[in-house]
């Protein structure tokens, strides 16, 4: 019936699927075969020891990137994410170092995270702000912060706490803090797929002017997912004091390139040139992986910044191809 | 006898001292498809958007099913009963027809923690589609539908919100094709067997006679008739002449005696863009204005984007003064002296937040800087200066950004800014949209005045426009030129262009 | 219909921002003495050259309606390149063009791949940025390159003076001037402005937009190598993190400039520039520690796009008018 009105579908679902599950899943792929490779080549890559660190930074980026990856999947951005987990992590340390306990030390940790989420959202939904500049801006300032609670060096953490109990803990080759992380990111993919909310940020990226024409209040949704990003941004930053032992005024940027890259990568699978959970989680671990092989391997890491940095441009090429074809015909202005 | 679905008795709308409408009475009866005709301008627009809510009229009384109503913004109207589909509507374009539909409805108060039920949401648009008929395949993409379910869509989620009783849709077959146009109507025939009344904005005199039960011809801000379509057949109205009205006013210049034309500048011979238009041949001469008058959608746009270069044809040839000419870039057909006063000038003429100066040079630096790239300032403020005498710019504030100005000092900015390419061929496209009166004169004057020394091509929805200004007219229809003299009279050219034929 | 604003427009904002400069001057001198010093505005315009620089190159893409994250790696790797090329013994001018070189091969490539092939810009040059200052540990894994600095003259360019100024702010200014010919008075300017503030009615115009798109990212990154070249001539040796601090104060100086003057210009960014770098030293005078300037920077660049917002500007004009209705009678 409706093959009258569109003679084009039938042609288009052959090859079109085939090259879906591919393009869906690749990235698994990949990271399967990165890690027989890894493996392969230094077998104690896949040592319980090994494995359990590479899961523990896995769990600590993870919950750092999951509200930057709903940000930019509303097409928005958020570069101040790390630097709110430095200064969440300095935080905490300085408030240790005080005498404080670990459960005041966390709690003023994750306030200076929602705080600085809600400034960014505030000043980017509310005010309709560029959302680069201002969480620039919003970075540079928690930076600042963090490196001043330390006067420019870091913190040392003599007290043990729950935070580190959940990271140090494994259960064989699985720390703790994995088990919380799945969880989260199952029921944020609960979130993501089957509740209103995420379905309204894929379509605030797509068409913000329809959504609000719906009533829907893509302002309320954008300011929740920035406060969303500084708060879990916070949480990592306190994963990590609990993790090193210690305060780091400078670990921020160690994440920056790391956090784009796996939401970017990320989102070359499941849903084609969209960041989605999912996609994030896998592109992670195939960073921690690749990490940790190339130390194994006895890689500088500038050569693995660099193999970073090609992944992330072929990720926004395969994406803006992936959306051409979708079908936005620009207009031939040159734009 | 059932009550009228809507009545409006006496509707006036100013804006300022401009009266947009004179008391307008208008009623539509449940399950009636009621079109509203009249040129640009004629006030059918503004109609509209006071039933919708968009506007707030300034006087009289509409009432919905016998009860007064009173609409301060779209969502009032809305929940009262009527729904308007505007002319481009705003879809996401990665999600299916299902979920645009209830796009902000999926559940009951819009939370945005609701349960995401697709499945629902197919049964809901099941539901919708039985009760409103229509070959659609819901569960695709909007982004890949054609324009007609892209229509589709649109319509269905206008319905789908409340007890909708009147319907309103703006020019809604202009992007359409014939095949499309039908699947549409025929929905249109199903949601007034259901009770729905459509009040449907069109040019097209055709669709008028196909799908309507009633039309309204508006004309200066009133309406000058309703007429059944059965009426209207059996008796031969001339709805040009209803449409028109009598005189074209004072405001267009005197046309150029035959023997002043010249040689040809641009000769087009079977140019083709696919899906925009065909086979299209024509030259403009030097001394004459050539008017093209076409709907919305008809392909006048697109044809004055690919002889300016900004959008290649694919098929056919065009020489320009003889010689050969296929540009890639508005900048090479610059070079060779084509010049396009654009239909949107404020996104496509204008730098709006730069000065007169800035703006006039901008299409021609060469002439505007030294060999080495620097600008001829007290040249160029000077050459402004005189340009902006010679357009009559009001007042000649050439150093303020154009933002500023006033729609038609902007027309005459972009006039300017031609003039100041000396070209061989300007190509106008809707010259005095969101123009004034006083201005709208100055501008036809202006066209005339280049017509004496170069080649003037008039692109217009508006037919009058056309007429009254060109020395020969063509039509376009659907992408394609409709056959008839050059010299046709007024009516011809009007349903040249709303019907494909120019006699009925 | 148009509000005047009590943010003055054209003239009287280059007389509000003397004005400004005036009081901050005070102010620090006030705290002080040794702002007034000599050495403390020796020091400030040798300041004011490198971070002007990156700021200009920043102007031009913020022109075009861009961002380019990149420039802050590429100066990284451009000042590696000079590095490894003094301590190979080749000439200055060698040295320094090989860093020009890299400068404008990394802008083209972002200008390419963002203008023709139509990848988004932030995260574009986020992946080259990264990718760059990789590359600046090719040619020595990472170590300082420190031979051949003192021999090969590059130090002179932060020692020399003319007329009493460093030479670097000799050059600063020099740089400054041909940008503002290039960019208010010459045609190539005006193909900017058009590209950045309507991009339609410049293609309409015969403007080659994408080419002055990817010409914006090639003079970001080359403003990016000159700024760096001042760095490793203060500096006297080459590090792989030598450009790292350009970033956050070029973004703040053309949105603070921006913001104080109207809109982006050369004379904008330059008052940016200076405004920063007066305020960042004038703190550092007072003692304050080196890890406040970027949170500093940061406030100020958050300051400036606030004040740019034209909705803000209108809460501010309103509540001014209501604290102090008596002066603002000048409406029109």
């Amino acid at each position: 019936m409706t093959a009258a009105i569109s003679p084009a579908v039938p042609e288009r679902t052959g090859p079109a699927l085939r090259s879906n599950l591919i393009g869906r899943f690749w990235l698994v792929a990949a990271l399967l075969a990165m890690i027989a490779i890894f493996g392969s080549l230094r077998p104690e890559m896949l040592e319980p020891g090994n494995v359990a660190t590479i899961l523990r930074s896995f769990a600590i980026m993870a919950t750092m990137t999951l509200g930057l990856t709903w940000v930019m999947a509303a097409g928005k951005i958020d570069v101040s994410f790390m630097q709110v987990a430095a200064l969440s992590n300095m935080i905490a340390a300085a408030l240790l170092a005080a005498g404080h306990g670990w459960g005041v030390a966390s709690a003023a940790g994750l306030g200076a995270g929602l705080i600085a989420g809600a400034v960014n959202g505030l000043l980017i939904a509310g005010l309709g702000l560029p959302p680069l500049i201002v969480t620039i801006a919003t970075g540079g300032i928690c930076a600042s912060i963090a490196a001043a609670l330390g006067k420019g060096t870091s913190i040392r953490i003599a007290e043990h706490g729950l935070l580190t109990d959940l990271l140090t803990t494994n259960i064989g080759p699985f720390p703790l803090v994995l088990f919380g992380v799945l969880l989260v990111y199952a029921i944020a993919w609960v979130f993501q797929e089957r509740l209103t909310f995420g379905h309204y940020m894929y379509a605030i990226a797509q068409s913000e002017e329809a959504v609000i024409e719906a009533g829907i209040s893509s302002r309320r949704l954008l300011i929740m997912l920035f406060v969303l990003t500084g708060g879990l941004s916070a949480l990592a930053g306190l994963f990590l004091a609990a993790s090193l032992s210690s305060g780091q005024p400078m670990i921020g940027a160690s994440y920056f390139i790391n956090g784009l890259t796996a939401v970017l990568l990320g989102g070359m699978m499941i849903h084609i040139g969209k960041p989605n959970i999912i996609g994030t989680a896998v592109a992670i671990l195939f960073l921690a992986v690749l990490a940790s092989g190339a130390a194994l391997l006895g890689w500088a890491d500038w050569k693995r910044q660099i193999i970073q940095g090609a992944l992330l441009l072929i990720g926004i090429a395969v994406a803006v191809r992936a959306n051409r074809k979708k079908g936005g015909h620009h207009a031939e202005a040159g734009l | 006898m059932a009550l009228p679905a809507l009545t409006a008795t006496s509707v006036t709308k100013r804006f300022g001292p401009f009266v947009a409408l004179h008391d307008i009475d208008f009623s539509l009866e449940p399950g009636e498809i009621h079109a509203l005709l009249g040129v640009n301008g004629a006030g059918k627009s503004t109609f509209i958007k006071i039933l919708s809510g968009i506007h707030v009229k300034d006087g009289g009384r509409i009432e919905l099913a016998g009860r007064e109503v009173h609409f301060h913004s779209p969502q009032d109207a809305i929940r009262a009963g009527i729904a308007t589909v505007q002319q481009h509507p705003e879809l996401v374009p990665d999600i299916s027809g299902y979920e645009n539909i209830f796009l902000g409805r999926e559940s009951e108060g819009g939370s945005l923690f609701a349960r995401m039920d697709r499945k629902a949401l197919e049964r809901r648009g099941q539901a919708l589609l039985k009760r409103f008929p229509v070959e659609i395949d819901l569960s695709r993409k909007v982004g890949e539908m054609p324009a007609v379910e892209r229509e589709i869509v649109a319509i269905l989620q206008a319905l789908a919100g409340e007890h909708i009783r009147v319907l309103i849709l703006d020019e809604p077959t202009s992007t359409l094709t014939e095949v499309e146009k039908d699947i549409l109507f025929r929905l249109m025939a199903n949601l007034r067997e259901s009770g729905i009344a459509i009040i449907y904005i069109t040019h097209r005199l055709d669709e008028v006679y196909e799908i309507a039960d009633r039309f309204s011809v508006f004309r200066g801000g009133r309406r000058v008739a309703t007429v059944a379509v059965t009426e209207a057949r059996e008796e031969r109205l001339s709805l040009a002449e209803l449409m028109l009205g009598e005189t074209l006013g004072e405001v267009f210049p005197e046309k150029n005696a035959a023997p002043s034309r010249g040689e040809a500048v641009l000769e087009v011979r079977g140019l083709a863009r696919d899906g925009a238009f065909e086979d299209l041949t024509f030259a403009a001469r030097r001394g004459e204005i050539l008017g093209v008058f076409g709907l919305v959608g008809s392909g006048i746009d697109e044809l004055s984007k690919a002889l300016f270069g900004a959008m290649p044809p694919d098929r056919g040839a065009m020489r320009l003064l003889g010689q050969e000419a296929s540009f890639s870039s508005p900048g090479e057909a610059l070079a060779r002296g084509i010049f396009l006063v654009p239909g949107d000038r404020r996104s496509e003429g204008l730098t709006l937040s730069r000065s007169s100066i800035f703006n006039m040079t901008l299409a021609k630096l060469d002439k505007a800087s030294r060999r080495g790239g620097l600008m001829r300032r007290p040249d160029n403020l000077r050459a402004a200066r005189r340009l902006a005498e010679e357009v009559t710019l009001q007042p000649p504030d050439i150093g303020a950004p154009v933002g500023r100005f006033s729609g038609g000092n902007q027309q005459k900015v972009v006039i300017a800014k031609g003039l100041y390419t000396e070209a061989e061929l300007y190509i106008f496209v809707e010259p005095t949209v969101g123009v004034d009166i006083g201005a709208r004169s100055r501008i036809y004057g202006l066209m005339r005045e280049l017509s004496r020394k170069a080649a003037v091509i008039v692109m217009s929805t508006d037919c009058d426009e056309v007429f009254g200004l060109a020395d020969r007219t063509i039509a376009l229809y659907r992408g394609k030129r409709v056959p008839a003299p050059e010299d046709m009279p007024r009516g011809d050219l009007l349903m040249a262009g709303i019907l494909g034929e120019a006699h009925t | 219909m148009m509000k005047s604003g009590l943010l003055p427009h054209g003239a009287g904002r280059v007389l509000a921002f003397l004005g400004l400069v005036a009081v901050m001057a005070t102010l620090f001198t006030l705290a002080e003495p040794r702002f007034l010093s000599q050495a403390n505005f020796s020091a400030m315009t040798r300041h004011m050259a490198a971070n002007g620089l990156a700021a200009l190159g920043l102007t031009f893409v913020v022109i075009v309606r861009r961002f380019d994250l990149s420039f802050a790696g590429v100066a990284c790797f451009a000042a590696m390149t000079i590095g490894f090329a003094i301590a190979g013994g080749l000439p200055l001018w060698v040295a320094i063009g090989s860093g020009i070189l890299v400068g404008v091969v990394a802008g083209a490539v972002n200008g390419i791949a963002i203008s023709h092939f139509g990848l988004p810009d932030i995260v574009t040059t986020i992946a080259t940025g990264s990718i760059a200052a990789g590359m600046a540990f090719l040619y020595s894994g990472g170590r300082t390159i420190f031979q051949n600095f003192f021999t090969s003259g590059i130090i002179d360019l932060n020692d020399a003076r003319v007329l009493g100024f460093s030479v670097s702010f000799v050059f600063l200014i020099a740089i400054y001037a041909c940008a503002w010919v290039l960019m208010h008075r010459t045609r190539y300017g005006a193909a900017f402005y058009a590209t950045g503030e309507n991009p339609v009615s410049a293609f309409y115009s015969g403007i080659p937009t994408r080419t002055y798109t990817a010409l914006a990212f090639v003079a970001c990154a080359v403003g990016a190598v000159l700024a760096v070249v001042l760095i490793l001539a203060e500096s006297g040796t080459a590090d792989t993190n030598e450009g790292a601090n350009l970033l956050m104060p070029a973004y703040a100086a053309v949105f603070l400039g921006a913001a104080l003057m109207g809109g982006t210009s050369v004379l904008a960014t330059l008052s940016g520039t200076f405004l920063i770098t007066m305020l960042l030293d004038g703190f550092a005078l007072a003692g304050m520690p080196y890890y406040y300037s970027d949170g500093i920077v940061s406030a100020i660049l958050l300051g400036g796009v606030l004040l740019f917002d034209p909705r803000v500007r209108d809460i501010l004009d309103d509540a001014v008018r209501f604290l102090i209705p008596k002066k603002t009678e000048t409406r029109r």
